[in-house]
């Protein structure tokens, strides 16, 4: 590593990226939107999160030379990298942000014009069209030392990743999950343990950082309380009414994706628990008159997010629990230091998308009765075959069993292209008349 | 027993005396399956599930499912969560990689365990008959290789579409009925052609729709070689003299020609290419991709860009199994073959 690089990440640090926070508040701020007669008042820790978010990937720019760098897939197991001090960037949440701005089309088709079938996956077009072009609503992304990915999500994150690897000619380590085809063996265990052993030499050589078993076992413990704490802040959404909605759940979840295994994911889910908690005492919900309350299957459709919101929120429905933002409170809490490399095998192992559908069907049912949900929105993500295969037979299989109300939607994460409003509204308002003729017959 | 593409120890299956009945792209139209799957998952899982449920595979003891992709792995657990099909199902993880060390004793104890899983429905399984079978594989894996040696050079007189038909036929007979054909057909060596075809490599899962095979037939095309998932990238394996035929099969496992759903790298995929182009003579590679293969597709323009470099034409094709070839496609692959002809 640069001495140079090092003082300069660090003048960014202590004086540069402050400096940046204090010059966006002090900035005139835009006249705020007309608040939403249907909506509680936004969550004041959001000024918080968006304050946590600017400043990581600001510093990420400095970077490079200062600490090694790494991107990395939402379901690796980062926590063994936290010792090596790599900074983290995760492509999946760029592509959120890109998707949530609107600008996925363009940066796809920065791939697809090198030859990228549109049918890929978008996070991944993103990803790679923006490694081609530069483009990025975050000012500028770090170029990595190391990709380090688990197919524990999905195959597809190593085929992205592999191609990564190749345009930039850099290592590319993958955490290999068996799938869960039946129940988890201890020889999977075995596997993946042994994977931990055999990438630690590789991350020191990359790192240029000794692994200390110490610094480890700290992180494991700070990742699995940072998971409680996000299972709690999910967890209050089995109030009525509801103190937030998913909506403000999936732009929540940043920091444990992102920063997990860092104090400040614990600091900030501490300040939104306790925000939450106050919030239910004084009865106030995310939607003012929640009348009904749904679960979300799948990503987020990013570039609906707003839009949706109100959609909901006007006909007094909430949504109130997600597969998707519940797989980083589900399993992370399995992490023990006193078996920090077995706890992490299963842990990483036992996630929803590297769990047969039974599991997910199971799982689902569980969150039905403790969320009290009347309705079930399906998410028919085109760029996620693991996520959506199978999802006919789950909406079908839980109106079976729990007489639930479900849509399914088509659309995608962040490729607006391969969505239709037309659609979509069509299949919601049939989804709304059966939600609000339940029981007046 | 119906097994799901791609890769799977088919000598413990002939070890038990179990025919293996590959599911690849049965001719079937799908109206059943789109129940179960979004039209955005390839037509190799789509197929494969119309067939189980159209009821065509009673006849079958049980299915196998290697874990090949995404669309697969959810396809099985369909099959067997959801619709909980009346025969056993058995599962086959294989490392994916870059591999550490750990990948072999994995992949090793991947086998005992399928072994012994497959023994308790249809066994006893001795060893005697695995290493039997084993030596039988590597035996097919020489006839095979000899084979496409002399498909290279045409000696065959073997038209595309006989010489994957004869390829094929592996996918559904028991071994001790595939090597005779194998054989009567090395056999006829019929030396240097007269007439030069134009050498082309395939690229892709498999070689469908078959309407390919017979335009490039028609167009003085030999495929000289393919890198097929169901083609070379699993038949050829190179043989090793490993005692333990559990030992003899995890190193052919890793000695396997570079695979996407195996997670080689891109680097290895291209020199593997450039081995096949320098062998054969091949003057231009086709992708024969089917449409919504996420392990192909990623791959495809990383290796196109590799063959551009080295001045190698290449023609990508986005298709769905058994729907022909449209008539823009037919120009597309009448153009290039004109263009290398030209070269």
């Amino acid at each position: 590593m640069s001495l140079y690089q090092s003082a300069r990440y660090h003048f960014m640090k202590d004086v540069g990226a402050p400096a940046l926070l204090s010059l966006q508040k002090m900035r005139k701020k835009k006249p705020p939107r007309k608040p939403s007669p249907y909506l509680g008042p936004p969550l004041k820790c959001a000024g918080r999160l968006r304050e946590i978010m600017t400043r990581h990937y600001y510093l990420s720019r400095y970077a490079p030379g200062a600490k090694p760098v790494a991107w990395v897939t939402s379901g690796a197991p980062v926590e063994l990298l936290r010792v090596f001090d790599f900074y983290t960037v995760y492509p999946e949440n760029h592509g959120a942000l890109c998707g949530a701005r609107m600008m996925g089309p363009e940066i796809c088709s920065e791939a697809e014009a090198r030859g990228y079938h549109p049918d890929l996956c978008s996070y991944a077009r993103i990803d790679l069209g923006h490694a081609f072009s530069g483009k990025t609503p975050a000012g500028r992304l770090p170029r990595p030392d190391l990709l380090y990915c688990s197919n524990n999500i999905c195959q597809t994150v190593l085929y992205w990743f592999k191609a990564l690897s190749h345009y930039w000619d850099i290592p590319l380590i993958l955490f290999d999950t068996p799938y869960n085809f039946e129940e988890i063996r201890d020889r999977d265990i075995r596997y993946m343990v042994s994977q931990f052993e055999e990438m630690i030499p590789e991350l020191e050589r990359i790192s240029g950082t000794k692994f200390s078993e110490t610094h480890f076992q700290k992180t494991i413990s700070l990742a699995r309380k940072s998971s409680v704490r996000w299972g709690e802040v999910l967890g209050t959404m089995k109030n009525r009414p509801a103190p937030m909605s998913i909506f403000d759940a999936f732009v929540h979840l940043a920091p444990i994706v992102s920063l997990r295994g860092l104090p400040v994911s614990m600091e900030y889910y501490d300040l939104l628990l306790n925000e939450l908690r106050e919030r239910v005492k004084s009865g106030i919900g995310a939607v003012t008159n929640e009348r009904k309350r749904l679960m979300w299957d799948n990503i987020a459709v990013w570039f609906k997010l707003r839009d949706w919101s109100h959609l909901f929120a006007e006909r007094g429905f909430n949504f109130v629990a997600a597969t998707y933002t519940n797989a980083w409170a589900e399993t992370i809490h399995y992490l023990d230091e006193k078996s920090p490399f077995e706890s992490m095998a299963r842990a990483y192992s036992l996630v929803i998308l590297n769990n047969n559908l039974n599991h997910r069907l199971n799982l689902m049912e569980r969150m039905i009765k403790d969320y009290q949900v009347d309705g079930l929105v399906v998410h028919s993500d085109r760029s996620c075959k693991p996520y959506s295969v199978g999802q006919y037979d789950l909406k079908r299989l839980l109106a079976e069993r729990l007489d639930v109300k479900s849509v399914v939607i088509e659309a995608d994460m962040t490729d607006s292209r391969v969505y239709s409003e037309e659609q979509a509204r069509t299949r919601l308002e049939a989804f709304f008349e059966a939600l609000e003729g339940e029981g007046k017959a | 027993m119906g097994v799901f593409p791609a890769q799977y120890p088919k000598e413990i299956l002939w070890a038990l005396d179990i025919v293996p009945a590959e599911i690849w792209d049965p001719p079937l139209q799908i109206t059943s399956a789109s129940a179960h799957l979004q039209s955005y998952i390839c037509s190799v899982v789509q197929l494969g599930l119309e067939l189980i449920l159209q009821g065509k595979c009673k006849f079958l003891d049980g299915f196998l499912f290697p874990h090949t992709c995404d669309s697969i792995q959810n396809m099985a657990s369909i099959i067997f969560d959801y619709i909980k099909a009346d025969k056993p199902c058995y599962f086959f993880y294989h490392p994916k990689a870059p591999y550490g060390g750990s990948a072999r004793d994995f992949y090793l104890q991947q086998l005992k365990d399928l072994a012994d899983a497959l023994a308790d429905h249809f066994g006893p399984l001795h060893m005697s008959a695995v290493k039997e079978r084993v030596q039988q594989g590597q035996h097919i894996s020489r006839l095979v290789e000899d084979l496409y040696s002399l498909r290279a050079q045409d000696r065959l007189r073997l038209s595309n579409e006989e010489f994957y038909g004869l390829i094929r036929q592996g996918e559904y007979l028991f071994p001790d009925d595939w090597i005779p054909l194998l054989e009567t057909h090395l056999n006829r060596d019929r030396g240097k052609p007269d007439k030069l075809l134009t050498p082309v490599i395939l690229s892709g899962v498999l070689p469908n729709p078959p309407e390919l095979l017979t335009l490039l037939d028609d167009l003085g095309v030999l495929v000289a070689y393919d890198d097929f998932l169901n083609g070379s990238r699993r038949l050829l394996v190179p043989g090793n003299d490993f005692k333990e035929p559990f030992e003899q099969l995890t190193e052919a496992y890793f000695a396997m020609p570079p695979c996407s759903t195996r997670g080689s790298s891109i680097e290895r995929r291209r020199d593997y290419l450039f081995k096949m182009i320098d062998a054969t003579g091949a003057k231009g590679v086709i992708f024969n991709v089917v449409k919504f293969c996420e392990p192909e597709w990623f791959d495809v323009p990383s290796l196109q860009e590799g063959l551009k470099k080295r001045g190698i034409p290449s023609l990508t094709l986005d298709t769905e199994l058994n729907q022909g070839l449209s008539g823009q496609m037919t120009t597309r692959v009448e153009a290039f073959i004109e263009t290398l002809n030209k070269g």
